[in-house]
């Protein structure tokens, strides 16, 4: 449990708390200006412009001054992996509706299929503030959920983003679907190995051996679900191996597993991964 | 991997400076003008593997009356991220058809070794001279 959920989780995880919805928690502190940012006309700006400063901050990949700085940029905006069953959650926790916009990072790099980033709040502050996004969809909770359930079979990983952290709490704001190789806080987080860009999920993923031998065999479909290169495969054995701590308990194997063979556990319930977050 | 930052815990291994090196592309902003009409080395970068060429708008654009509605209508630049993936390629470069960007590769590094123990000069060699396997002469 990192300190989130142990300071806002109220007995859960943060993003599951419901006193982290609250209306005005939006709207007060140090929550307004980051909330405002993300919604309203800076928000491109501010998503690629921190990462442009974080790289030339970073001079030293290797020094861990350098990657402090980096770090403390990205304390005020930061993100967690989540399984599908706790985006849907996500979802019901809050009001609605959600606004389906570009995503900085794939827009931005040349990317299409860019309409990935969804909008927990301020839907009406990006519509107004923003009238050149043509395209964005608003989105009743029902069709939210359908499309985190299509994300899931396409292989985008969910990921929920938070605002400021202040005292009186954690307000997430924006559901993330991307990749690995795309995102650009993830790449942060596997490159330079700033943990606050991308933090892992609560889970972990464990394979069933005796089923995954009967399974696949030969051609494992989980395989290329996996964003952060924690799966091997064993030619030998014909089975899949999970390296837990390279997991992100995303569950996006697990929904690719026509038998069943693969289930997240909670990743307390590994002594070594209490503390990897 | 697992970075942990503790600046108190400040450990030996830190108190040499190895400064990581990476390419650096110039963008030439006045010469590029509104990058979003052209995006030629984005989609170069993009094709060949690394991706670490992005563009994004210059500052924020009006909100109101005078608030663009395309994104063509905000004036977009050239900008780097990750650029430790760049392996110097230089089809960015290659792709610009207004030579606006320039690409500077970093000194050649010497692979760099660091010796453990003090009394030990060369690999088997110590520094008074006797050594730790026998020579074959």
């Amino acid at each position: 449990m990192c300190r989130y959920c142990v300071e806002y989780g109220g007995g859960t995880k943060w993003y599951l708390n419901p006193d982290n919805y609250r209306d005005e928690l939006y709207g007060s502190g140090a929550h307004k200006a980051t909330v405002k940012m993300l919604t309203g006309v800076q928000k491109n700006s501010f998503e690629v412009g921190a990462m442009t400063i974080a790289d030339e901050s970073c001079p030293d990949v290797y020094s861990s001054d350098s990657l402090s700085v980096a770090l403390e940029q990205m304390i005020g905006h930061g993100g967690q992996v989540v399984p599908l069953e706790d985006a849907l959650k996500i979802i019901d926790l809050c009001k609605g509706p959600f606004l389906l916009m570009h995503c900085a990072c794939r827009r931005y790099f040349g990317k299409t299929d860019s309409l990935r980033c969804l909008y927990l709040w301020g839907v009406e502050t990006a519509l107004k503030e923003r009238p050149w996004e043509k395209d964005s969809k608003v989105l009743s909770k029902e069709e939210a959920k359908e499309f985190e359930i299509e994300c899931d079979k396409k292989g985008f990983l969910h990921s929920v983003w938070h605002a400021a952290v202040d005292s009186d709490g954690i307000p997430p704001v924006v559901m993330c679907h991307c990749t690995a190789t795309d995102c650009i806080p993830t790449k942060f987080r596997l490159s330079y190995g700033v943990v606050n860009a991308q933090r892992k999920g609560e889970y972990v993923a464990e394979v069933d051996l005796a089923k995954c031998k009967e399974g696949c065999k030969e051609y494992p479909v989980c395989m290329h679900r996996c964003q952060f290169g924690a799966m091997r495969y064993s030619p030998v054995d014909r089975v899949m191996y999970i390296d837990p701590q390279a997991c992100f308990g995303c569950g996006l194997c697990r929904s690719a597993c026509p038998y069943g063979a693969i289930k997240l556990v909670d990743r307390s319930s590994y002594p070594s991964l209490v503390d990897n977050w | 991997m697992t970075w942990k930052v503790n600046l108190d815990e400040r450990s030996d291994e830190m108190e040499y400076t190895h400064i990581t090196p990476r390419p650096v592309l110039h963008v030439d902003e006045e010469a590029c003008g509104n990058a979003i009409l052209c995006l030629k080395c984005v989609k170069a970068c993009l094709e060949a593997g690394p991706n670490c060429i992005g563009f994004i708008n210059t500052e924020p654009p009006p909100v109101g009356e005078n608030a663009p509605q395309r994104l063509e209508d905000i004036p977009h630049r050239i900008f780097t991220s990750v650029m430790v993936n760049c392996n110097g390629c230089g089809k960015c470069v290659e792709a610009c058809p207004k030579g606006a960007l320039t690409l500077e590769m970093p000194e050649p590094q010497l692979p760099t070794v660091r010796v453990q123990r003090s009394d030990i000069i060369f690999c088997a060699t110590l520094r008074d001279g006797t050594r730790t396997f026998p020579r074959d002469d």
